[in-house]
């Protein structure tokens, strides 16, 4: 009969495990004297997807790259269901999977030949290996070209044997680099729904993006990273209760040049400009409206159409970083 | 590991531009030269051929001797210890000596047969042949050229007679005394550096010159088909190995060696699976040569088979080292892919792929030996053409040093794949 402490110490293992799949603590990477990872801290529970957003060079797949032993971190510590990254990495690899930024295939072999191999280096069973190969392949739409090589392969048809690659020896664990990136709707759609399929699965999985529609739809919670940094985080209600940006008033000039911009700058630095329009960012539009149509009508800008639009994680981020997602 | 071996293996299979470098263009190759060194040796006057001397009368006249050889155009004297000289030829360095045996002097004198002996490796007829037609002249005139062997003509005439009476042999004597100075002084004056003397007694004294062969060898194969398919093959072979090391790179361009390293397998492991695919696709590769010089140009194998396959499996470890030893100097294919053309190629002309070593001047031949095709392709020649059995020292000798140039290289290789390709950034 175990005594009363003993429950409580496993119960408390126990939901520390089913809490935290996975933890990342004051990661910190440098190459050479530049500091890429400024000291990286998440905890992700079991079966969340958890998005990193972050535009170009902010250190999303040095993360990656850390998490799944292709790059040694300096300092810091992670730790894969209460596994030490540093000691059992081996241990780790066999319960992840990892899909890459670029496609890492072998061109000159088919589909097939590709996931046969890929899934062998993990050891899977050969019948079992060959029944999950063919199992990815109808998920991912490819059955009826499973034999030619990934060369003849289209962008989109690759992206998706990159990500079934990583998949042939069912990992507890996914990391997900941009899977997305350069691809037609179509096979977005498809990658979208294969992830959504496995998350439903309770599979924990990292998703990098810097779309943020992608982190929206997707993902339980986010984590934006910018310069080496994750900046703000939470669910996308959490990251937009606590924006002090909460609307964007969008007006449509007739006309813009560069005297006129400087001048909407001269009332609200913080603004968003494409072509015509104009975004300023609010936490509160009712207030801000008018003060803003008066500014206008003053400076002589003459405008065709108003809207008030929620936030997005765009947004958020923006107002966090005074940067755009994407250039 | 065997997966990723396979996984090579098909990969390699399913390029048909490194199919085509690895078996079709050698195979053209061999043919090419197969007929090119049918004419080996007709027209090389060029070239010294170099003759080992051993001296072990080392006398004024044997010394006189030599300086008489040594004056000959086509051949350069090289004075050695009768055991250097002879190791020399087991191990391919040179094709002969020559023997100057103790009593040279005295029998000069004496006008007896003179106790020169020409010990020369039988794979290499056309050296010999070219030095034979060199030496036997001047040797065949050496009594009239060597100074205060003026009696020795006599003598020997005499001896040849058999004649006991004093008189006739004073008058002998005296009439080739004549006839000595005669002879010696046109030679002099027609033979100055030529060496096609006017030859008064073709065969007067050319029996002197005792011929041994050192290695039996039986002929079976003809030594432009062996050169042929040893040489080309060993090029090719590099090419292709360098094709599969640079493989290693491409993986790394590629982002599949990354994924490698996102599972369990050891980095090592990668490394060494591409050794063993070099090795096997070498394996694969050599057989088939020696298949096609079998099928097409009747190269002999017969009680040879178990010398090939060591020679054959020696060459592959030892020029798959070389293949990765090669892709693991760089970061990036583009860096070393020229480079290793450069260096294939210049291995396989001074290591004796692209032509026979003995058209080559000495210090060429002294360089061969940095080459891994001059290790193979002497091989080769010991199983092909010398005829050794696979216990022989010399054949056993170059297997080692090929074995020994794989293990180093493949060590290299080693150290170099973490430094260089495993840090992926
Ligand atoms: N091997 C390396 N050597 C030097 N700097 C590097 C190296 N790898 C990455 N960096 C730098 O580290 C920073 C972070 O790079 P990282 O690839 O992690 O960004 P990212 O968030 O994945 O960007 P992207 O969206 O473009 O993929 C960048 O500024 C990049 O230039
Ligand atoms: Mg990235």
């Amino acid at each position: 009969m175990p005594n009363v402490s003993n429950i409580h110490t496993l119960n408390s293992i126990k939901k520390h495990s089913a809490e935290n799949m996975i933890e990342v603590k004051n990661l910190k990477k440098s190459f050479g004297d530049r500091e890429v990872l400024k000291g990286i801290n998440f905890s992700i529970k079991k079966g969340e997807l958890y998005g990193l957003l972050g535009p170009n060079g902010a250190g999303k797949t040095t993360t990656i790259s850390i998490l799944s032993s292709l790059l040694i971190a300096d300092s810091g510590e992670v730790f894969i269901e209460n596994l030490n990254l540093r000691t059992d990495t081996n241990a780790i690899k066999r319960i992840t999977g990892v899909v890459p930024q670029e496609i890492a295939l072998y061109n000159d072999l088919t589909a097939l030949e590709n996931l046969m191999f890929w899934g062998g280096i993990y050891n899977v069973p050969k019948q079992e290996l060959s029944q999950k190969a063919n199992e990815l392949l109808q998920l991912f739409g490819l059955e009826d070209r499973k034999n030619d090589r990934i060369k003849n392969y289209s962008g989109g048809m690759k992206r998706r044997i990159n990500i079934a690659a990583a998949l042939l020896h069912k990992p507890k664990i996914l990391f997900l680099d941009e899977p997305t990136v350069g691809i037609d709707p179509q096979s977005r759609n498809l990658i979208f729904e294969v992830i959504e399929k496995l998350h439903h699965e309770r599979i924990t999985i990292i998703y990098t993006t810097h779309y943020m529609e992608e982190a929206e739809r997707l993902c339980d919670r986010i984590g934006i990273i910018d310069n080496g940094e994750i900046i703000a985080e939470g669910t996308l209600e959490e990251l937009k209760k606590n924006s002090p940006v909460k609307e964007i008033i969008s007006i449509t000039f007739s006309g813009m040049n560069n005297d006129n911009y400087k001048k909407l700058r001269s009332f609200r630095s913080d603004i968003k400009l494409t072509e015509n329009i104009v975004h300023f960012y609010t936490s509160d539009a009712k207030t801000e409206l008018p003060k803003l149509v008066s500014f206008c009508n003053q400076a002589g800008l003459e405008f065709n159409n108003i809207e008030i639009l929620k936030t997005n994680v765009e947004t958020i981020f923006l107002n966090l970083t005074g940067k755009q997602l994407r250039d | 590991m065997i997966k990723i071996v396979i996984k090579d293996l098909k990969l390699f299979f399913n390029d048909k531009g490194s199919m085509l470098m690895a078996f079709a263009v050698p195979i053209a190759l061999i043919t090419l030269f197969a007929f090119a060194y049918g004419g080996v040796g007709k027209g090389n006057k060029s070239n010294k051929i170099v003759l080992q001397v051993s001296d072990l009368d080392n006398t004024t006249e044997s010394k006189e001797a030599i300086e008489q050889l040594d004056s000959l155009k086509s051949i350069q004297i090289k004075l050695k210890d009768l055991e250097d000289a002879e190791n020399a030829i087991k191990t391919g360095e040179a094709s002969s000596v020559l023997i100057i045996h103790k009593g040279f002097s005295d029998s000069l004198m004496a006008g007896n047969v003179l106790p020169l002996e020409l010990k020369y490796d039988e794979a290499r007829e056309i050296e010999i042949g070219l030095i034979q037609q060199s030496l036997i002249p001047t040797i065949s005139m050496l009594p009239f050229r060597l100074k205060g062997s003026k009696n020795v003509i006599g003598k020997r005439l005499v001896k040849m007679t058999g004649t006991t009476d004093l008189q006739t042999q004073q008058s002998i004597q005296n009439q080739s005394d004549n006839l000595y100075d005669v002879i010696a002084k046109s030679i002099v004056e027609s033979s100055q550096g030529n060496d096609k003397i006017k030859n008064p007694s073709s065969g007067f004294f050319g029996e002197d010159m005792k011929m041994t062969k050192i290695i039996k060898a039986e002929h079976s194969n003809r030594i432009g088909l062996v050169q042929a398919v040893a040489g080309t093959s060993v090029m090719m072979l590099l090419f292709s190995v360098v094709g599969i090391g640079l493989g290693l790179l491409d993986e790394k361009k590629e982002g599949t060696l990354k994924r490698l390293i996102y599972s369990p397998i050891k980095p090592g492991n990668i490394l060494l699976g591409k050794m063993i695919s070099a090795n096997i696709m070498s394996i694969l590769q050599l057989f088939i040569m020696f298949l096609f010089a079998w099928l097409a140009f009747g190269l002999k194998i017969g009680s040879q088979l178990p010398g090939m396959i060591i020679t054959i499996v020696a060459t592959s470890f030892a020029c798959s080292a070389f293949g990765v030893f090669i892709a693991s100097f760089a970061k990036k294919r583009e860096q070393i892919q020229g480079l290793s053309i450069l260096i294939i190629l210049a291995m396989s002309a001074i290591g004796g792929s692209m032509m026979p070593l003995f058209f080559m001047p000495a210090f060429m031949q002294k360089l061969a030996a940095i080459s891994v095709n001059y290790w193979s392709i002497q091989a080769f020649f010991d199983v092909f053409w010398r005829n050794l059995s696979v216990t022989d020292s010399v054949f056993l000798s170059r297997i080692l040093i090929l074995l020994l140039i794989g293990g180093i290289l493949n060590t290299i290789a080693v150290v170099l794949f973490r430094k260089n390709i495993l840090k992926l950034v």
